[in-house]
């Protein structure tokens, strides 16, 4: 049995993880494209107009990708989570309908006609499909992140005679604190992951010298968004999530830091190594203070360490937690750097010809990806050993009649097949970039291929 | 509370076959109508912009019995675990297919992707129709209201049954003809030329054999689950059902003797309807039916979650549908009457 739930939580860990990187560039681009969608609305520009067709293109395919491995998803709550499913049922699948009926029919509707129907609708019409588009995407992630926020700190249940929980105020769940600040920092670091995508390929364009009108177009909204959002998801948006953990989840705060013992004067490890079988970190770097400071506003406020808490409610895999968390601050903190840098550049007219930038723009693009990915390793492995935190432990949720033997099978099948199905993904994405945008001609047809 | 919910998702169920019963049937249909390139992308920009949204009230009708029957989504999600993959790897396949065949103007392309969206249509419908027929005649539940479920077994449809029997393949078979030839009457309604002609050859032999194995089926079922035609009577809905289904039979051979497009669609529509709520009303309330012991099947009552939850759900959900519709009338509009492709050609290169 202990076999079939490590293969259940690696399998949904996988799926939820490769599915994840699709949305986030939805949500990301998907108000990138609402913004030059109405600047050519507004202005006629056709800079405009032809920046939303290329990006539109990509948008499809990424959608369709993102949609595929969302559904799944859905489903292995009930296929793989049986026994969770019967306990809270009632509360999270309220928030998974609601994400059907509210969000799914609005993007679904819209996303076909927005990415291929701009002659059919006309302007206007066009416009209200991409904001339609915008509008579904970020509804299903609020959908979404109340549901994680019920399993990291639920509220608004009652517990049914049978065991089972009940929603007792629909408020209550729907406006989480947990979900609101979720909800701003995980949006805002879609942002990042966005404007990044669209800063790389004008760097792409501006180191070849092909497309020199999108290439500046693509540098500016991606520098100017990008820096404005990596400042926002580090500050107020991370710092506001770290104080609600320090406040609902102390425990998974000291794990996250490798803080073994409790005291005042918490330091926060810029480096170091948990070793977890000794209770220390080895070989810190430390700047003393700086987590009471984060955690509760005062240098010298007691920060809880492991030590206080009983050992079966730490989390499960400290290490994992640990350089997750390390990873997605450090590379938050260059990507304030990165964006600062090509900002000032930009402010003087100089980023197009400075290759350094270029290069580090071009490059850095799958850095957001990983960022994202390493923060939702913290929010889930910091919420173990629960899958309601508090309430209702991971070892209690699987189904009992689904042998580990068949999850394996499954999640064979899934990496087999995520596998041709992100090939096919960087085949076409890369194909789009490398035709790149093509002015629309008098006859409304696309001009020959040609840089 | 318990009938509205179940009533619910009965229609959201019934709105997903004949919504997507369109991609998938024509899906099916695309060598058998389109010979060429150009007259196969026909097909597709037939099953048109909406595809998505026809496919969300499957998700959606997942997230409303997660909500209203949450034990009784537990054991059936479990239980099917394989055959639920199964399913999603089709969805997959079938979107990525619909997606990626247009982007690249190369015949090996189009061909690989075009093979790949008919063969994950047909496997749609045939999973569809055996999950259908798996709910009819019943799953092993035990007493806990657990159960697994093997691909096959001996084919029988007592005791310990597989997914896969004489019952469930025959229902399967039913169900992928039936969906063929909603899907044709759907092509003849969207489509101009040779691909019209052609469907509307192909609506006239598939609605014949829908015919002949309707009675099939229905015999076939009398036998399985002795218990159903008793409950029909009871139920006036099955009865609304049955008129439904025999309404939806007669506007469709006459429409299409009179070629009267429009009609044999909203005929079509009837028929898939009208089988969902006698099939609805006849099981009714048991939501899985135990082939082991009558006393383990698992009732809307037993599984419905009680309370607070379900009345609130009520309120928003109304909402949710009438935004939803509202979508899809907006797109709808201006992709309505015959597909122009000139307008709908996405220029690949």
């Amino acid at each position: 049995m202990d076999d079939a739930l490590l293969w259940h939580r690696l399998q949904f860990g996988f799926t939820i993880t490769y599915h994840y990187l699709f949305p986030q560039l939805t949500m990301g681009l998907a108000w990138i494209l609402v913004y030059w969608k109405w600047r050519h609305l507004r202005t006629g520009d056709e800079r405009y107009g032809n920046a939303v067709r290329f990006w539109a293109r990509i948008f499809g395919i990424n959608f369709t990708v993102g949609v595929v491995t969302g559904i799944p998803m859905e489903f292995q709550f009930g296929t793989n989570w049986a026994n969770f499913s019967r306990y809270s049922g009632n509360i999270i699948g309220q928030t998974l309908a609601m994400e059907g009926m509210f969000a799914f029919f609005l993007e679904s509707a819209m996303v076909g006609a927005m990415v291929w129907g701009e002659k059919r609708l006309g302007p206007r019409n066009h416009f209200l499909a991409t904001l339609g588009v915008a509008i579904g995407s970020w509804l299903s992630g609020y959908f979404i992140l109340v549901t994680n926020a019920f399993m990291q700190h639920p509220v608004g249940y009652a517990l049914a005679a049978d065991g089972t929980l009940r929603l007792a105020d629909l408020q209550a769940f729907l406006f989480n604190p947990w979900a609101l600040v979720v909800f701003l920092h995980n949006q805002i670091a879609a942002v990042v992951t966005g404007s990044f995508a669209v800063a790389a390929v004008g760097a792409l364009y501006a180191l070849r010298n092909r497309h020199s009108e999108q290439a500046s177009l693509f540098l500016k909204t991606g520098t100017i968004v990008g820096l404005v959002a990596s400042v926002l998801v580090a500050f107020p948006t991370g710092d506001m999530h770290a104080r609600k953990v320090a406040q609902y989840q102390p425990v998974a705060l000291a794990a996250m830091e490798g803080r073994f013992h409790s005291g005042p004067m918490a330091e926060v490890n810029m480096i170091g190594q948990p070793n977890v079988k000794e209770r220390r970190l080895d070989n810190p770097i430390r700047l003393p203070g700086a987590l009471s400071f984060l955690a509760y506003g005062s240098f010298h406020a007691n920060v809880r360490g492991l030590d206080e808490f009983p050992e079966d409610t730490w989390p499960t895999n400290i290490e994992l937690l640990y350089y997750a968390f390390h990873i997605m601050v450090g590379l938050g903190t260059i990507f304030i750097v990165l964006m600062a840098c090509a900002s000032v550049q930009l402010g003087r007219g100089r980023l197009e010809k400075t290759p350094v930038l270029l290069w580090s723009l071009m490059l850095a693009f799958p850095f957001p990806f990983i960022a994202t990915s390493a923060g939702w390793m913290v929010a889930e492995l910091g919420r173990q050993p629960w899958l309601v935190y508090g309430l209702f432990r991971t070892t209690q949720g699987t189904s009992e009649v689904v042998s580990g033997g068949d999850v394996l099978f499954t999640l064979i099948g899934f990496v087999g097949l995520y596998f041709v199905l992100g090939v096919l993904y960087l085949f076409m994405v890369g194909r789009e970039i490398l035709h790149g945008p093509q002015p629309i001609s008098s006859t409304g047809k696309r001009g020959a291929a040609h840089g | 509370m318990v009938e509205t919910w179940y009533a619910v998702l009965s229609f959201m169920l019934a709105m997903f076959i004949i919504l997507d019963g369109f991609g998938i049937g024509a899906g099916m249909l695309q060598y058998a109508v389109g010979k060429t390139d150009a007259e196969r992308r026909l097909v597709l920009h037939a099953i048109g912009p909406l595809w998505s949204w026809h496919e969300v009230w499957l998700v959606a009708f997942g997230g409303t019995l997660f909500v209203a029957f949450p034990s009784i989504l537990a054991s059936a999600f479990a239980g099917f675990y394989l055959a639920f993959f199964l399913l999603l790897w089709s969805l997959v396949l079938r979107g990525v297919s619909h997606e990626v065949s247009g982007h690249i103007d190369d015949p090996l392309w189009r061909t690989g992707w075009h093979f790949c969206f008919v063969a994950a249509n047909i496997l749609l419908a045939i999973l569809i129709g055996a999950a259908l027929g798996n709910v009819v005649r019943g799953v092993p539940l035990d007493a806990r209201g657990r159960f697994t479920l093997s691909f096959f077994t001996n084919f029988g449809v007592r005791g310990h049954v597989g997914i896969l029997d004489w019952y469930t393949v025959s229902v399967a078979v039913f169900t992928l003809v039936t969906l063929a030839a909603h899907g044709a009457v759907a092509l003849v309604l969207k489509t101009n030329g040779p691909v019209h002609d052609r469907s509307a050859r192909l609506a006239r032999i598939l609605w014949n054999v829908v015919l002949t194995l309707l009675v099939v089926i229905t015999v076939e079922s009398w036998y399985v689950r002795t218990d159903l035609f008793p409950g029909m009577l009871r139920q006036p809905f099955a009865w609304l059902g049955v008129a439904v289904v025999l309404g939806g039979l007669l506007a469709v051979f006459t429409g299409l003797r009179n070629r009267r497009e429009k009609s044999t669609v909203a005929g079509s529509c009837a028929f898939l309807a009208g089988l969902m709520i006698a099939g609805a009303a006849s099981v009714f309330p048991v939501m899985l039916h135990s082939t082991l012991a009558p006393e383990n099947s698992l009732t809307a009552y037993e599984g419905a979650a009680t309370g607070h939850g379900l009345a609130i759900a009520l309120v928003w959900w109304p909402v949710a549908l009438v935004l939803s519709i509202g979508y899809s009338l907006f797109i709808h509009r201006h992709y309505a009457g015959k597909v122009r492709p000139a307008e709908d050609t996405e220029s690949p290169y």
